[in-house]
């Protein structure tokens, strides 16, 4: 059953969600996107990286109470600017004790294995974290009451007071951070000798080692930045959306999805492919019930793959 | 054989007498030590342990006062032991809970639990094969609908739940705020639980009601967010919302939402079903600004009957407030002891059978919403009603019945 022609000021409100919610989506996909497309590790872990950012944000704003002494919005951007480092290294020291010793232990181990052994391995990561959370947080859903997550700004396009269209300041502070942290991983990769080194390891991991570089600190650093890039999602997340350990289940899809359609290893092709993604969630529920909200994004994966599955911005050739 | 010899058959029969007497003089205390095991089924694990953990402190609570005030009389005052199983959070884990229980405790006398219908509808397939008298919270009528012998509902089904609440709203509305409803938006989540209850208002109820239905969505829980939810809301300005979401994160992502749309703190007067919105979670969650006005539908609650108790009891529970799962489990205990009481026994069938013809107005009858305590052939609650709680100053109160009410019912203006 369709739904009822919708109003202008409708329409106009479900836009303004969609690119609302599908930017912090694109800044989930970069992170995914990125550490796929330089070290083709497929992550597993990556939900449980957002959560381990969402309880990050919930210790620094709640029970240090940085929130009380300095203000949410404050608190906010310090948690932010804390979770760059810390969760930067912890991914670093995941890669060196685990992930970088399961890499090719035999020089005849073919690209499936290598990708079976490094899917097992981040699904063990992802439930050894999902559960430690359990054990350290509990079951019960946590929510940060910060003045960003109930509280909007109204817009009047018209000037005429009629439409007008709700912006929720948390939703914008998290679209706005996620467009800058896409923006500087931009720069870093494309501007930066660091970047043209991740690159070169990417692209080509046997001249990269005959060039000098070394392939496996570009994966360390690669799975850092990934890490620390997901956290600070979870940690503007955390600021509108009630979580609890197993919350980053709800996302992974759609990060799978965005990367999918922005075309795989891609960077800044999956932060388009996770602002569609939510533009297409939100706008479904124009013409179709909202209970399909959800299959939409099945849909879009499902004509990805039928239609172009090297995406929007993926090469549609092997690597060399 | 020169001991026997001397004494004789004298001595042995000194000794057989002597340990006659003294197992005659103890019989009576260890009969009086044996106590009567009572269980609770429960989720103490998984993400519904909270709910687990408030009937337990229920449970504990009642045991408690029952010893202290002499236990089973009628037993010669043998005291109440509590047995706690975990049902976990699914079907199988419950199933094996009551199997644990039953294999584990032969001597148990009844029980109660747990909680979710889906983890009882499991628990009560043991207990009946174990002919175990079973009490339960639970409203879905599949779990009185089966012919059961050993089970008991202690408040209203689901359907009758639906049907009753929202005469109960209007009634309310056109009493306490002087305004007919006339317009309704549904907001419920795709779970079994929610559909159940909204199904038969959908198909008729609110029609028969006088009531129309401007919105009527289903949403599959997660949301992700709730703008395009609320935004008709805002488009088709109905009466009053009923708002039914199984999930504590996405009730508070459309309560968040209500009040960024300008919807929020009672502008747009809104019925819930679910007592996880008025826990102190939930109040921690949203705050309580934001909760102010919302009402919702309970089907037990804290009532002016237990007024005398409730400080200090909810003082032992070492909880902001006492709400359905605590004060039902509480009930629960007395019930059941009310039942082995009249029994005079504690084996499975006089006791059933006393819980089947219990028709209280008084005693454990406090415990729950309504005038009578006494349940049908099927085991279904007779003389139940319908409770709304409403949030009131950052507490819930019940309002509705008003003559179990603690607080007068505020309708929130448009």
């Amino acid at each position: 059953m369709l739904a009822a022609l919708p109003s202008l000021e409708t329409i106009l409100q479900t836009i303004a969600a969609g690119l609302l919610v599908g930017s912090t989506y694109g800044l989930m996909c970069v992170a995914l996107g990125l550490i796929f497309g330089i070290m083709r590790l497929i992550n597993f872990a990556q939900g449980d990286f957002l959560m381990a950012g969402m309880y990050f944000a919930s210790i620094v704003l709640t029970t240090l109470g940085l929130s009380g002494l300095i203000g949410g919005i404050p608190a906010l951007v310090v948690a932010v600017l804390l979770a760059i480092p810390l969760f930067m290294l912890v991914g670093v020291a995941l890669h060196w004790t685990l992930l970088g010793r399961i890499g090719r232990a035999s020089q005849a181990m073919t690209e499936g294995e290598l990708h079976q052994t490094q899917l097992i391995m981040t699904l063990g990561i992802s439930l050894i974290l999902a559960n430690g959370a359990l054990m350290v947080f509990g079951s019960t859903p946590v929510s940060l009451d910060t003045p960003l997550s109930t509280q909007a700004w109204v817009l009047d396009p018209f000037g005429e007071g009629e439409i007008l269209v709700f912006l929720n300041k948390g939703r914008v502070a998290a679209a706005a951070v996620a467009v800058a942290a896409t923006a500087g991983l931009y720069l870093l990769l494309n501007r930066t000798s660091l970047g043209r080194r991740l690159r070169a390891a990417a692209d080509n991991p046997l001249a990269a080692t005959y060039m000098g570089i070394d392939v496996t600190a570009s994966h360390r650093i690669t799975f850092g930045l990934g890490f620390a890039l997901t956290a600070v999602a979870g940690v503007m997340v955390a600021t509108f959306y009630p979580f609890q350990p197993y919350v980053g289940i709800d996302f992974v899809i759609v990060m799978y999805a965005g990367v999918v359609l922005g075309g795989m290893g891609s960077i800044i092709g999956s932060f388009w492919g996770g602002l569609i993604i939510g533009l297409v969630q939100q706008l479904s529920t124009l013409v179709l019930p909202t209970q399909l909200q959800g299959t939409t994004v099945f849909l879009v994966f499902l004509l990805i793959l039928l239609v172009g599955p090297q995406g929007l911005f993926g090469r549609s050739v092997e690597r060399a | 054989m020169s001991v026997l010899g001397r004494f004789g058959g004298s001595a042995l029969v000194w000794a057989a007498a002597s340990a006659v007497v003294i197992t005659g003089a103890l019989w009576p205390a260890q009969a009086q030590d044996q106590k009567v095991k009572v269980a609770l089924v429960a989720p103490i694990s998984g993400p519904m342990a909270r709910a687990g953990e408030l009937m337990r402190i229920g449970a504990e609570l009642a045991i408690e006062d029952i010893n202290a005030q002499g236990g089973i009389k009628a037993l010669g005052g043998r005291q109440m032991e509590l047995v706690v199983e975990d049902a976990g959070d699914k079907v199988e884990t419950a199933k094996n809970a009551a199997q644990r229980l039953v294999a584990n405790h032969s001597d148990l006398v009844a029980g109660t639990g747990s909680w979710s219908s889906s983890l009882t509808l499991a628990v009560t397939e043991v207990t009946e094969r174990a002919s175990l008298p079973w009490v339960t919270l639970s409203y879905a009528d599949q779990i009185t609908d089966r012919g059961f012998k050993y089970v008991v509902q202690t408040v209203p089904v689901a359907s009758q739940l639906a049907l009753d609440s929202m005469p109960t709203v209007l009634e309310m509305a056109e009493k306490v705020g002087g305004k007919e409803l006339t317009s309704v938006a549904i907001l419920s989540d795709s779970t079994a639980a929610s559909q159940a209850f909204v199904k038969p208002l959908r198909e008729g109820g609110f029609e028969k009601l006088g009531v129309k239905v401007v919105v009527d969505e289903v949403f599959t829980p997660p949301l992700n967010d709730a703008t395009t939810l609320v935004q008709q809301l805002r488009s088709a300005k109905p009466d009053f919302m009923l708002f039914y979401s199984t999930s504590f994160p996405d009730a508070k992502l459309v309560l968040s939402k209500m009040n960024e749309f300008g919807l929020g703190k009672g502008k747009l007067p809104t019925v819930s079903v679910g007592v996880q919105l008025v826990s102190p979670e939930m109040l921690a969650a949203v705050g309580g600004e934001l909760l102010e006005g919302l009402m919702v539908v309970a089907p037990n609650w804290t009532t002016k009957a237990q007024a005398d108790i409730l400080p200090e009891l909810t003082k032992r529970s070492g909880e902001p407030w006492l709400g359905q799962d605590t004060i039902s489990t509480y009930g629960d205990m007395w019930l059941i002891k009310d039942a082995i009481e009249r029994a005079g026994s504690a084996d499975h069938e006089p006791v059933m059978a006393a819980l089947r013809e219990m028709d209280r107005t008084d005693g454990p009858a406090d415990y729950y919403l309504g005038d009578r305590l006494a349940f049908d052939e099927n085991g279904r609650r007779v003389g139940g009603a319908v409770g709304i709680v409403q949030w009131q100053g950052g507490m819930p109160y019940l309002i509705w019945p008003t003559k179990d009410a603690l607080k007068e019912p505020l309708w929130p203006s448009n």
